[in-house]
């Protein structure tokens, strides 16, 4: 019956390969209220007031200069838009049957499509924070390549050619 | 002369244009950032540049879909596919055996109990296709407080048990049910089919594992599909396969994420009548971790000291079976089945389990007749007693036979045999049932349902024979003589 979780290529890199028919109509059945949010007005605003509010808390610990604060508050958000939208896959509570198990959030958000406002938004608020915290800044060499990095690693799994691409590191093949 | 004047024109052209850019709004803010940006490293600056420029890149791409576009197809194109469908009948023809049962199927008139009136010749026959077992169907008592529920809240509930339609009486006979078993939970289905084909789907999904024995019911096979997980099977009531298939499923799924495991089986095997071994199946499910839904339609009320079921009869606690389903349809005489568990079990299933939520509710009359008549059952050990007598007695019956291979297990009362030689004749099986008939016992087929996949067709064919404690010793030993004569005529035609 239906593959599961099981890889079907023993390679590091692989596409996940399309959903089955019964999977897909699983998938249609309803809208996918976990991915359907992002496009809330809501939803966009609060990316702001966590940036803020994070950039504040940074400030009131003692003895942290502006560019470690500017650094933690970058990485915060970086680590947990990761894991919010690239990291956990599925829907992490009971819904679809499970239809979307295979499927991170950035990619059952606006059902796959490429280049959707919520996407560009999405893409554009890291970008920014770190344009922010270099203006703001005197970074030495090392708080600007731990900056770059952390916006990259959420820049490039956002990028369309890696829709679905999995890079299997910790994985096993089978 | 021409140096001079180009350099004064250069120099003008940049004040121009240093002039046209601060009178820009915002340029300030803009040279301040990049003067601040700078920082004496030019690298980082275009770093930076580059991250804006494709930051702008990407907010200008058109949206586009990744989802496979459907086909272009021209007008004539689609004529030419129209013109080719043919469309398959709504209903296939009739087989030769499907037509022959068609034009021979007894019909019952008046009440069904152990002696029935058939329409067709009028005749009456002693009735052993029917789970009758305790006879409970002619109770007074039951049908007295049947007709006093129906006078009271009518003929059902006229909705699914989350939007009014569960009663007190649905309570009281789940309190009953958990009461009898000796288990925290029950909760109550409005169909005996639908509850296990509904129990599975409810906590087993895509991407979890199920390993299921190879004779497991239709009803068992249409949950394990609906719920999508993935599906292995072991051999019928082959323990060691068993564990070979769940060695194997641990080995596969090493380092993956951790799933729900579960292990399907059936107390008695409706397609084979055999038993199934509780204590093995508990070892082992403890030992590789997974969970055991056991199937108990027909030997809920039949197996164990007082019909506490497989259970009982194998001396294993309840609470090691993580999902007990039972009828309340085939023993019982009543209608509908249940599911016992733990209440984080039971309670679960009432918000999440397809044929509890959108089906109605199982009608008071049933609920309570199902609940006096397991009230009956305890009250009487005389019952399971005399059953047990008359099953031994019917099977030595038809063991008489060389012909007849009873493949059912000696507890069962749901007598099932084969014909010797013609294990995989349905044919053979419909011709006893027809004899046996003309002769005066209503014996029936266990019939399967034909599908491609060999999973779903376990077993040989099989009659079934159901004797019952409204029978008489007399009226076993009858039928047992007229289906060993049917077998023996059936027989003798083939030679």
């Amino acid at each position: 019956m239906s593959a599961g979780r099981r890889r079907r290529s023993s390679s590091i890199i692989y596409m996940e390969p399309a959903e089955t028919i019964e999977q897909r109509s699983d998938q249609e059945a309803i809208p996918n209220l976990n991915a359907s949010w992002v496009n809330a007005k809501g939803a966009w605003g609060i990316h702001f007031v966590i940036i803020v509010v994070l950039k504040i808390f940074y400030d009131s610990l003692p003895g942290v200069s502006q560019e470690t604060s500017w650094t933690l508050t970058n990485i915060s958000y970086t680590v947990g838009s990761y894991i919010m939208f690239h990291h956990v896959r599925g829907i992490p509570f009971e819904f679809n049957a499970g239809a979307y198990d295979n499927l991170n959030m950035w990619e059952q958000m606006d059902n796959g499509d490429q280049y959707t406002p919520a996407k560009k938004f999405l893409l554009a608020v890291p970008i920014l924070l770190f344009l922010l915290s270099t203006h703001y800044t005197h970074y030495d060499n090392a708080h600007f390549t731990i900056n770059i990095l952390a916006t990259l690693a959420v820049v490039i799994p956002k990028l369309p050619w890696t829709h679905r691409l999995r890079i299997g590191l910790f994985e096993d093949s089978d | 002369m021409d140096l001079a004047d180009t350099m004064k024109a250069v120099n003008h052209t940049f004040q121009d244009v240093s002039y046209q850019f601060k009178r820009l709004p915002g340029s300030s803010i803009l040279l301040r950032y990049i003067k601040n940006s700078y920082q004496n490293d030019p690298i980082r600056s275009i770093v930076e540049l580059c991250l804006l420029l494709f930051a702008v890149r990407y907010l200008l791409a058109p949206r586009y879909s990744t989802k496979q576009k459907p086909v272009d197809l021209t007008e004539r194109e689609i004529d030419e596919l129209v013109e080719e469908w043919t469309p398959e009948p709504l209903v296939s023809p009739l087989t030769e055996l499907e037509a022959l049962e068609e034009e021979r199927r007894p019909i019952i008139t008046g009440p069904t109990g152990p002696k029935v009136k058939l329409l067709n010749s009028g005749r009456t026959v002693t009735n052993m296709a029917s789970m009758n077992y305790y006879n409970l169907i002619n109770n007074d008592l039951v049908k007295e407080r049947a007709v006093q529920i129906l006078r009271n809240y009518g003929v059902g509930a006229c909705g699914p048990p989350n939007f009014y339609g569960t009663q007190d009486v649905h309570m009281d006979t789940e309190k009953e049910i958990a009461r009898f078993l000796g288990v925290p939970a029950v909760i109550v289905y409005a169909q005996s089919f639908s509850t296990i084909s509904s129990v599975i789907p409810a906590f087993s999904k895509r991407g979890d594992i199920i390993v299921a024995d190879r004779a497991c019911n239709f009803a068992i096979q249409r949950g394990i599909q609906i719920s999508r997980s993935i599906i292995r099977w072991y051999n019928h009531n082959d323990m060691e396969d068993l564990e070979r298939v769940l060695a194997q499923v641990q080995r596969e799924q090493k380092r993956k994420p951790l799933t729900r495991r579960f292990i399907v089986t059936e107390g008695l095997f409706e397609t084979t009548g055999t038993i199934s071994d509780l204590p093995k199946l508990v070892e082992l499910k403890l030992k590789y971790k997974y969970r055991l839904i056991l199937d108990e339609t027909h030997s809920f009320g039949i197996l164990g000291r007082t019909g506490r079921g497989l259970t009982e009869h194998q001396n294993v606690d309840p609470s090691n079976v993580e999902m007990l389903v039972g009828s309340l349809a085939h023993t019982l005489c009543a209608g509908g089945g249940f599911c016992a568990g733990s209440n984080e079990v039971v309670e679960h299933q009432r918000i999440s389990s397809g044929s509890y939520v959108f089906s109605a509710a199982l009608p008071a009359m049933l609920s309570v007749a199902a609940a006096e008549c397991l009230k009956l059952i305890e009250g009487n050990p005389d019952l399971l007693l005399t059953l047990r007598d008359y099953t031994k007695t019917m099977r030595s019956q038809l063991e008489r036979s060389e012909h007849i291979i009873v493949t059912s297990a000696p507890e069962n009362p749901r007598i099932l045999f084969t014909v010797k030689g013609y294990e995989h004749d349905e044919r053979v099986m419909a011709e006893v049932v027809d004899e046996a008939l003309t002769a005066g016992v209503l014996i029936s087929r266990a019939k399967k349902v034909a599908d491609s996949s060999k999973e779903w067709q376990y077993g040989p064919e099989v009659v079934m024979v159901t004797p019952s404690v409204g029978h008489t010793k007399k009226d076993l030993e009858a039928a047992g003589s007229v289906i060993r004569k049917a077998v023996g005529k059936v027989m003798s035609r083939r030679k």
